[in-house]
């Protein structure tokens, strides 16, 4: 009598126990680790691709991975993640070994997953690195070894609208003031259009002010610690300047405080914004989301506070391989089949980024489309990275700039006391604090 | 074995396998956040399993930090009560509105309310998000035109009570129905009699309410109030997902946000665990002192 419940009972441990199973064996899939062994002991390569700012890329991947796959004989999935949520998902699948194979990283975070030792080594792989954008290479250089390869730069210029600027007879400035005074008499002209979005939720917007005024985010010491200048004059006169756009002149609005990249591309794909600190592969997606603007966009690099030109963040993506995954050595195919000049070029052509290739950027900064050129003026002339160390990626993650742009425009803090906490916090943490 | 032995150990033995999945599932966990706020643990020692103990500095750390106190444990405290006061009452009154409906108006609220219920949280959270959007929003458009506030429209988000305002909006709004339907189960078990006799005796509606029908109702109200309690102390994407909710170091976040921010955003694991472990234990002093005074009362 006692015992017949127990039968009923017993599917319910040994499915538990099933699913325990099921669950840790998935962390064995990698067992052989170094090596990776070769490409035939693959059968599917997990690809994880960045979405964002850029136009759609199924159909370029659906070509590529086709490509890939005759070439090799191994199936490609392709799985698109949205930037804003790269970051955990990426440390979320190292803590569960559900890593993909390949991974696209933007190039500030290269050092920090390079130096905690997630990644695969594709220095012995790879004939030729001096092909690559040099910069973007060292962001994954430790030593002899190699994390991640480049694949595509991206730099931020300013994006304005060409009927706008026509029909009110304005000109692309030439410095800071001209640049105020532009969006101060098109914003009378046009009172329903956004003369200039100051975006708070956008930190590569904000850099090259900091740059602009003459100063670094952060500089290192002979002895190996780390200063922040965003608390000099330079910089504070340049954050002053950006951030009185907003709080001063009105030509931003309010909403903008919590906007990103992508919102600002938004009201310029929407027809609102007049001019907008964008990427080079925004104009291709805002004529994507809003074809009526076609041939109405137009570019120029950021002008210099007095002349010239003032630097721009120069980021983009590198691709890197996951160690410990057991399909090593069709990662690193793979990640030579999409930086090869062909695909490169083809992904740079669709998309509006430069390739990662020297030889490869050369023919843009000759290019005679508006759209192209400026940026790539600003990327060969004026394009400026964030400081090469593993704990930068940190600063990004902690939201420090974001935080110092977004309490200036909210009023909670004078330009002078955002930078001067955003200065110490920078320091806090590149100095292992 | 004797038969009383096996007496003894068929009640375990039937136990078994939900201790098992709850072991699995819970225990497991759970001992793993301990382990972990114990210890120096990064990106680093997450990719190679090796890790530091620290002993209790992870605590120290946090307990001496002024951002605790000052912010995150104000906030989710201060904005639990208000929460769980407001969906309580709020619940109450619609469950009484619906005692004295018949039966066809009834369904249909029940039916309505039920959608608020339904609604998944990300969707709702943004449903809220786009209502006050600083700009085109409704709510901005309306106040804009009524001239409540500028052309230039205010950064509510920005302003650590009105963005609690707009999230004790987005929780009450989801939470309500449940209170309301359970309360009204109560409701419709209270004896005719009682509330006969009180009117007689000249007893008004508060007075019938609260001298009948809450005590009668009083261990309901004690279980929709400790789910509330729990629900709102640990809310958690109706924050993360609002403008600035996601920003470490803002002022605007709770303890669940904040324990998530510290492991994902800053890959600090150990002191994520570290607010998470403290989170559970919060939870585990109020359930417990409810769960007292509930059963002292009823000399259980």
């Amino acid at each position: 009598m006692a015992r017949r419940p127990l039968l009923t009972h017993a599917p319910l441990p040994a499915a538990a126990l099933a699913l325990v199973l099921a669950v840790t064996s998935c962390g064995d899939g990698g067992g052989d680790g170094g090596g990776g062994g070769d490409i035939s002991a693959t059968d599917t390569l997990t690809v994880w691709i960045m979405e964002g700012t850029n136009p759609d890329a199924t159909g370029f991947f659906e070509e590529a991975n086709e490509a890939f796959t005759e070439e090799h004989g191994v199936d490609v999935e392709v799985e698109f993640i949205p930037w804003a949520d790269a970051q955990d998902k990426i440390t979320t699948a190292m803590a569960g070994d559900t890593m993909p194979d390949v991974v696209e990283l933007g190039t500030t975070f290269v050092p920090d997953f390079s130096d905690a030792g997630a990644l695969h080594d594709v220095a012995p792989s790879i004939d030729d690195l001096s092909a690559y954008n040099e910069e973007m290479l060292e962001m994954g250089e430790i030593d002899d070894a190699v994390y991640s390869v480049p694949w595509y730069a991206a730099v931020r210029s300013m994006v304005y609208r060409t009927d706008v600027f026509e029909e009110h007879g304005a000109q692309e400035p030439e410095n800071w003031e001209e640049m105020r005074e532009t969006a101060l008499d098109l914003a009378e002209a046009e009172e329903e259009m956004i003369a200039f979005p100051v975006p708070g939720d956008a930190q590569y917007s904000v850099m090259p002010w900091i740059w602009g005024g003459g100063a670094e985010l952060a500089v290192e010491q002979d002895d190996g610690t780390w200063v922040s200048e965003i608390d000099s004059d330079g910089a504070r006169e340049g954050m002053q300047f950006f951030t009185d756009l907003a709080m001063e002149d009105d030509l931003s609005t309010t909403g903008a405080v919590n906007w990103n990249e992508i919102d600002v591309m938004e009201s310029f794909s929407d027809g609102d914004a007049i001019m907008a600190l964008l990427g080079n592969a925004n104009p291709k997606a805002i004529v994507e989301n809003n074809p009526d603007l076609e041939g109405d966009i137009g570019v120029f690099p950021i002008p210099g506070q007095q002349e010239g030109y003032t630097d721009s963040f120069a980021g983009g993506s590198n691709l890197s391989v996951f160690e410990g995954t057991g399909n090593e050595a069709a990662g690193v195919a793979y990640v030579e089949h999409l930086t090869d000049p062909d695909w490169s070029v083809r992904w740079a052509d669709e998309t509006g980024f430069f390739p990662g290739g020297v030889d490869e950027l050369q023919e843009y900064v000759e290019s005679e489309d508006p759209t192209v050129r400026p940026f790539a003026v600003q990327l060969d002339e004026a394009g400026r990275a964030t400081p090469a160390t593993p704990e930068w990626g940190q600063v990004e993650s902690e939201n420090i700039i974001v935080g110092m742009q977004q309490d200036i425009l909210n009023g909670n803090a004078t330009v002078d006391e955002a930078t001067e906490s955003a200065a110490d916090d920078i320091e806090r943490i590149l100095n292992g604090g | 074995m004797s038969m009383r032995g096996r007496r003894a150990a068929l009640p375990w033995l039937l136990l078994a396998p939900p201790l098992f999945v709850i072991g699995v599932l819970l225990l497991f966990p759970l001992g793993r956040i301990v382990w972990l706020s114990m210890r120096e643990y990064g990106l680093r020692e997450l990719v190679s399993g090796d890790s530091e103990f620290l002993g209790f500095d992870n605590y120290v750390a946090l307990l001496t930090d002024p951002y605790l106190w000052n912010v995150v444990l104000l906030n989710t405290v201060v904005f639990a009560v208000v929460a769980v006061v407001t969906t309580v009452v709020l619940g109450t009154l619609v469950a009484l509105l619906l005692v004295n409906l018949r039966v066809v108006p009834r369904v249909i609220v029940i039916s309505c309310i039920m959608v608020a219920w339904a609604m998944p949280v990300v969707s709702g959270t943004y449903v809220w998000i786009w209502i006050f959007d600083v700009d085109q929003g409704v709510v901005a458009q309306a106040l804009m035109n009524l001239g409540v506030i500028e052309e230039g429209g205010h950064n509510w988000f920005a302003d650590r009570f009105w963005f609690y305002a707009i999230v004790t909006l987005n929780i009450v709004h989801s939470g309500f129905p449940f209170v309301a339907v359970t309360v009204l189960a109560g409701l419709l078990t209270v004896p005719k009699e009682l509330q006969e006799a009180a009117l007689i005796d000249g007893a008004g509606p508060w007075k019938r309410f609260w001298h009948v029908t809450f005590p009668v109702l009083r261990p309901v109200f004690a279980v929709v109030t400790i789910l509330s309690t729990i629900w709102d102390f640990k809310v958690f994407a109706q924050i993360y997902l609002m403008p600035g909710g996601d920003v470490s170091g803002s002022e605007m976040l709770n303890l669940g946000v904040w324990a998530y921010i510290s492991s994902f955003g800053n890959n600090d694991y150990g002191t994520g665990s570290a607010i998470a472990v403290i989170l559970t234990l919060l939870l585990l002093a109020i359930t417990i002192v409810y769960l007292r005074s509930l059963f002292k009362d009823d000399g259980l």
